[in-house]
């Protein structure tokens, strides 16, 4: 493996040109990925245009689903009369909706941070070191990581109360701080870091903490962003967790917010703070996007 | 070397511990943060915990209500004079004579001063809208003059020993229409401010009826409320408070705080003030409340939730402060015990009593109840150790639905944090008595002392002779139609032969009640629902009910957009009452639905209207069904059950079970009949209502109590119920999910019957 | 010679002194699995064995019950065939579009599209769904256009394939990432030996790129598969508690019997089904370390 690679620097560049070259097959090819790439925009376009309609123009539109008028729904990709009327409500009128907006942001950055101290140091454990039941911790790390919230639900609930978590946003971000999915993304990362390097550092003399903050961290950085920009997603529209151990609606995240308004009959303003929930997420996404893209490349990768 | 390693697990370890007691820290400081933000609407017990384990605060004002000597009939104004003593303006409710009464002994005994003008106690001759009075003693009253040109409005000056003139100010016309006064108030002894129909308030000196200033306030948007506290004009909406200065008629800066407090705590009923308006009383919902002018905190002196100021139908009129401990509240309280409703309150701070009752009993429900409400503030009145804190987990508008609100509360109830009494509206009751959550009831309810319907008291109890929960309360599914329509005794086979019995009602609303009668012959042995009795139910609805109109929707649909799985309540109205007008007008050939109340003059005036009026009940595929409603069940996990029981048997005494709210009919038999017996309408002579649709569809109905033979066939009618109505939701909602698209021709009765067992199935396999 | 020797012991030292530094390195977030994730499971697992609400021991009578629960069998059957049919499907579409785009110019701006759906909250896309597949809704209305017979799609057999299209719909854009990643690694100058050799196109993908992406099938699976899990948010916000039966779920049955106290059955469920995980992990892991 090692000899090919130095032969791949040589020759790569060649094969690029040929990898790119469009033929007639792959300009339908692309046409078809194109077209679905439009399908799967099409619901966030619903989003976006839905917000910017008044409240008569999506009566009209929507009137047979939420309304039981007859006939169908209908719904044209731009509105007619477009109007920020469920911005300004949503921004002016609601107070609830910045409490809400600023929990979601502390749950979020929260359990990123601790994501980050935490989930990097078990996963370079699990990478670079060997200790005795290792593979089986790691198995418990993957189970634990499928189970779905409703198994532990109550007993989450009793250890939360326990420690007088419930009704505390720390009730939700601890839990999320020791995620062991983060554990598992960073892993691979952190696995590919060829054994040769750190040998050669502890050889100089590394100490291992330093291992871990000047290599470990410098070179998984890509996955440890990938890993962050995923919890993101993952903890921005968190519903389950805040709706159990919440009480207090002055510690409710925007995830709850939504389902709170469109059990209403402000669909117009569902649609508002859809958009606006959404937006936070996609500027993460662009911004992470590259280092998200190499990161899980470079995860998925196996030496 | 060893040592040394481990000492740094060790160290590590310590870290971690401290970490994660430091961070619980936080988490208690943050809590304790959010629990004051969050305290004004003081709905949440959860953030008391750190508090109570300290020293407990003393001191709460207990809430008494006087036995005033007189039965006012209406209070216009209460006020402390000048001179110390009480003065206050109203109605006697014995004769009907408006006048003025005195107190100089606190508010315990009140004596007659002098009686209004004549002209102004003749019912032909004009009506009162409003009465002030100054702290001198003087009352301006707000007459409304009907003569032979129409109605005219004046006001009437009545000094201190009850001399009266009429003014000279006079309401500037208002276009075409009549100008009306709209608030009342007399701050000094030197002016009077009054608002009217345009929104503009006038100030007015006493002396010579001369317009001092005047005030624009009400706009499109918003109508102002008006108050005043010595030189201080309050004037209050929805979201702000303004205040002006009556000396000089311009307005003052603006109260943040009096503000904020406005806005969150809803409209001040009445204000008072002890320091010639440095300071203010306020009275709202939330409770009384002390500002004073230019601080940044409206404190809260009383707290409503703990007596009858934040109970649901409890208005307050006046406010009087005699002293910092003692004040007294002139309210209308459809609950209190005075026949006309009309109470004084007298509230007095007890230094001995904590400050916060130092026992919590948590009860849930899934909806607000009104009726739970009232006895709450009632009980609490009585048990000044015992806070009821009440939450309606759906009502509070966080979007969440039935399920997840289930699925919290089991988590709670298992962890030990539940409620300790459960109004069980819309919870799977036989589910929870199965599981064991609910306590036995049986010898509560013997000791309770009330006499019951059994047939309805006893609907849960089990093969043991178990009792584990109990309907408060019952609704009869009814029909009311001509016999043209409807013959009574007729079953749901002969009912749906007819044609035209349904038209203009939605499918939805139809299926739904019909699933009252219907639902509960459907359970076979072991608890699987029987699909030939659903196909039957489908298939006969489906022939009555006729072709589906969907031209007609947008005139009858209700608005809603609820997530699926969440609450059908708002959507149709399910009620018998709602029905009657529409009947009588023959919008609709028959009526029928859930009766909870009985109104015999309505009743009357509508069978009048009708060739041949006849209600019974309603027919179904069971018969003589009835609907528990407000079912209450105590949790075994309570830790407090002595207390729990106490509130439980409160609300099945006949106290709590005759507040009507529309919640039911109550199921103790002496509270059964002050309800359905129309007590309310005695001695006043046979008053005519008038109730319609528009105004050429108006229909005259008597007032009048219930004929006693009627009440004797009510009481007979519900002793022969047996069937209770299958209390489940989850079918239920199944059944006219699927039943409405039956109705309209989406599906047929077979494939309804079979989605129906399809979802219903997986459900009871479960 | 000397220096030999005290490398040897220094390595000796070495291991010893990494295995407790592997310790040290996972103990913060052991501890905090332990006392947020370890405990809770184990207290599931002692309900397994007790009675619901009033914790008397029960033994096995838990387990049997719930395996002879006609509600279990459907939804066990629902899970398994919705995780079978959809997790291949999509990987090997992600596939096909990642192959497709690696390397391309607009391969990019595709990509962003595809990954959107990720970021958009479950509510929003409950909210969407509803429209869409309502029976009055836009698919009836564009089809009613089309003049073909509308269908009412979350109540009868369709909602399981719409299910299936949301799935795949969120995570496309995750696994072709994923696959693309695998891509990278493949060297290309396999590729240009096989070229040379005469090898086209088609040749090229099934003998080249196929085999070295085996590797990365392990964790796009595992990952696909704890995706699959997140759909039951949408499932849920769209059709509530009681879906048609196509998409009748483990969770919507835990969620029901968590409704109704049922904890006892719940817990036996959820022990089998982490036993059945348990199994299909290390499965995979067999599978895997078998092709290396």
């Amino acid at each position: 493996m090692l000899g090919m690679k130095g032969y791949t620097k040589q020759y790569g560049i060649k094969m690029r040109g040929k990898w790119a070259g469009l033929r007639p097959g792959r300009m339908l090819l692309w046409l078809f990925l194109a077209a679905l790439a439009v399908i799967v925009l099409y619901p966030i376009v619903f989003l976006i245009s839905g917000s910017l309609m008044g409240n008569d123009e999506l009566a009209s539109y929507l009137g047979a689903v939420f309304l039981g008028k007859s006939g169908y729904a209908d719904f044209p990709p731009l509105p007619m009369f477009p109007t920020l009327q469920h911005y300004v409500e949503l921004f002016l009128d609601s107070p609830e909706f910045f409490v809400m907006f600023w929990n979601s942001v502390k749950i979020t950055f929260s359990v990123l941070i601790g994501q980050f101290i935490v989930g990097t140091m078990a996963a370079w454990g699990f990478a670079k070191y060997d200790f005795p039941w290792k593979k089986g911790f790691f198995l418990l790390y993957m189970i634990l990581m499928l189970l779905p919230f409703q198994v532990l639900m109550l007993s989450d609930y009793l250890v939360l109360d326990f420690f007088g978590l419930i009704d505390s946003l720390w009730g939700i971000i601890l839990p999320g701080v020791f995620s062991t999915f983060p554990v598992f993304i960073m892993y691979r990362f952190f696995a590919e870091i060829p054994d040769s390097l750190i040998e050669s550092a502890r050889l100089d003399g590394a100490k291992e903490w330093q291992l871990f903050l000047y290599l470990a961290l410098p070179i998984g950085s890509s996955g440890i962003i990938a890993c962050m920009v995923l919890g993101f997603l993952e903890y921005w529209s968190l519903i389950e967790q805040p709706m159990t151990f919440l009480k207090d609606k002055s510690l409710f995240p925007l995830s709850i917010f939504l389902p709170d308004i469109t059990s209403v009959d402000k669909s117009g303003m569902a649609f508002a703070a859809s958009v606006v929930t959404f937006l936070p997420a996609v500027l993460v996404f662009l911004g992470g996007q590259d280092y998200l893209e190499q990161g899980i490349m470079a995860g998925a990768v196996k030496e | 070397m060893k040592d040394r390693k481990w000492r740094r697990v060790l160290g590590t370890l310590l870290a971690a511990i401290l970490i994660c007691a430091s961070l619980t820290g936080c988490s208690t400081g943050s809590k304790d943060g959010t629990g004051k933000d969050a305290g004004a609407g003081g709905e949440d017990g959860q953030g008391n915990g750190t508090e109570s384990a300290g020293e407990q605060a003393m001191g709460r004002f207990l809430e008494e209500e006087l036995d005033t000597g007189v039965v006012f009939g209406n209070i216009y104004d209460m006020k402390k004079l000048e001179d110390g003593s009480l003065r206050i303006i109203g109605t006697n409710g014995d004769n009907g004579n408006s006048g003025v009464w005195d107190s100089s002994d606190g508010g315990k005994t009140w004596q007659s001063v002098y009686d209004l003008p004549e002209e102004m106690q003749n019912p032909e001759k004009g009506w009162m809208d409003y009465a002030a009075i100054s702290p001198g003693g003087q009352v301006v009253c707000a007459f409304n003059e009907d003569t032979s040109s129409g109605v005219h409005p004046v006001l009437y000056l009545m000094d201190k020993e009850g001399k009266a003139d009429k003014m000279s100010f006079e309401l500037p016309k208002e276009g075409e229409s009549l100008n009306i006064t709209t608030d009342l108030l007399f701050p000094s002894n030197e002016w009077i401010v009054l608002k009217d129909g345009a929104g503009t308030a006038y100030q007015i000196n006493v002396s010579d009826s001369s317009v001092k200033y005047t005030y624009e306030l009400d706009s499109d948007v918003s109508v102002f409320q008006l108050y005043a506290v010595g030189n201080t004009l309050i004037a209050q909406d929805e979201t702000q408070v303004l205040c002006y200065d009556l000396q000089t008629g311009e307005q003052k800066d603006s109260e943040e705080a009096l503000s904020k407090g406005g806005s969150e705590n809803g409209l001040f009923h009445a204000v008072d003030t002890l320091d010639g308006g440095e300071s203010i009383y306020c009275l709202s919902g939330g409770g009384l409340y002390h500002y004073k002018f230019g601080g940044s905190v409206m404190e809260q002196l009383i707290d409503g939730n703990m007596n009858s100021l934040g109970a649901p139908a409890f208005y307050p009129i006046a406010l009087a402060m005699i002293d910092e401990q003692n004040l007294l509240v002139a309210a209308n309280d459809t609950n209190a015990s005075s026949a006309t409703g009309i109470c004084v309150l007298k509230y007095t701070y007890s230094a001995d009593t904590p400050a916060k009752p130092d026992k919590e009993l948590k009860m849930y429900s899934l909806y607000d109840n009104k009726e739970i409400r009232q006895s709450i503030s009632r009980f609490q009145k009585e048990h000044t150790d015992v806070y009821v804190n009440y939450q309606a987990v759906l009502s509070e508008g966080n979007g969440i639905n039935v399920s997840d609100a289930l699925k919290t509360m089991a988590t709670e109830i298992m962890a030990g944090n539940g409620p300790d009494v459960l109004l069980l509206d819309g919870m799977p009751v036989e589910t929870y008595i199965e599981k064991g959550i609910l306590k036995d009831l049986s010898a509560l309810l013997k000791e309770s002392g009330g006499s019951y319907f059994e047939n309805i008291l006893n609907v849960y109890q089990d093969a043991q002779g178990q009792i584990c929960a109990a309907p408060a309360r019952f609704m009869i599914p009814m029909i009311h139609a001509d016999s043209a329509y409807y013959s009574p005794g007729e079953d749901f086979d002969a009912f749906t032969e007819r044609k035209d019995t349904m038209v203009n009602m939605l499918p939805g609303t139809v299926v739904e009640k019909f699933w009252y009668t219907c639902g509960a012959a459907w359970q076979k042995e072991d608890k699987t629902l029987d699909e030939s009795k659903i196909t039957e139910f489908l298939t006969k609805l489906k022939n009555a009910y006729g072709e589906y109109d969907s031209s007609r929707e947008g005139e009858t649909v209700g608005m809603s957009m609820t997530m699926e799985g969440a609450g059908t309540e708002e959507v149709g109205d399910i009620y018998l009452s709602r029905g009657e007008l529409e009947l009588a007008f023959e919008k609709i050939n028959t009526n029928f639905g859930l009766c909870r109340d009985m109104d015999y003059g309505m009743q009357q005036a509508v069978d009048k209207k009708l060739k041949d009026g006849k209600m019974d009940l309603m027919p179904g595929q069971a018969d003589h069904v009835f609907v528990p409603t407000m079912v209450l069940g105590i949790s075994s996990k309570s830790a407090q059950p002595e207390m729990a029981e106490e509130f439980v048997k409160y609300l099945f005494s006949q106290e709590a079970q005759k507040i009507s709210q529309f919640g039911g009919f109550p199921v103790e038999k002496e509270s059964f009949r002050s309800v359905i017996d129309g007590h309310e309408y005695e001695g006043l002579g046979g008053i005519v209502g008038v109730a319609g649709l528009g105004m050429e569809e108006r229909l005259d109905y008597a007032m009048e109590p219930t004929p006693e033979e009627e009440i004797a066939k009510m009481t007979g009618l519900v002793e022969s119920l047996k069937t209770p109505s299958l209390q489940d939701d989850v079918i239920k909602e199944a059944v006219v999910e699927q039943g409405e698209k039956v109705l309209k021709g989406e599906l047929s009765p077979e494939e309804g019957a079979a989605a129906i067992m399809q979802k219903v199935n997986i459900y009871l396999a479960e | 010679m000397r220096t030999k020797v005290s490398r040897e012991k220094k390595s000796r030292k070495n291991k010893k002194h990494k295995s407790v530094w592997g310790f040290l390195w996972i103990l913060p977030s052991f501890l905090g699995v332990m006392v947020f994730y370890l405990l809770p499971y184990a207290d599931v697992v002692r309900r397994s064995f007790l009675g619901a609400v009033d914790n008397r021991f029960v033994g096995i009578e838990n387990y049997k019950t719930v395996l002879g629960n006609t509600a279990f069998q459907l939804a066990v059957k629902n899970t398994f065939l919705f995780t079978l049919l959809c997790i291949p499907v999509l990987i090997i579409i992600a596939l096909f579009c990642a192959v497709t785009l690696y390397k391309s110019k607009y391969g990019g701006i595709i990509k962003s599209a595809f990954l959107m759906p990720m970021a958009l909250p479950a509510v929003s896309v409950a909210l969407v769904w509803r429209l869409l597949f309502h029976s009055q809704g836009l698919l009836n209305h564009w089809l009613s256009n089309m003049d073909i017979a509308g269908n009412d799609w979350m109540n009868n057999g369709s909602a399981f394939w719409i299910l299936f299209i949301s799935y795949i719909w969120k995570n496309l854009g995750y696994d072709i990432v994923l696959w693309m990643a695998g891509l990278a690694g493949i060297s290309s100058n396999i590729y240009e030996a096989a070229r040379v050799d005469g090898a086209g196109e088609r040749q090229c993908f099934f003998y080249i790129t196929l085999p070295n992406l085996k590797s990365s099938l392990y964790t796009i699976t595992v990952l696909s598969f704890l995706n699959s899990f997140k759909v039951f948010r949408e499932a849920y916000l769209v059709a509530g508690d009681y879906p048609h039966e196509s998409i009748y779920m483990m969770q919507h049955l835990f969620n029901n019997w968590f409704r109704a106290f049922s904890f006892d059955k719940m817990a036996a469920a959820a022990v089998m089904e982490s036993a059945v995980l348990l199994a299909l992990i290390m499965l995979l892991q067999k599978a895997w370390d078998s092709k290396e």
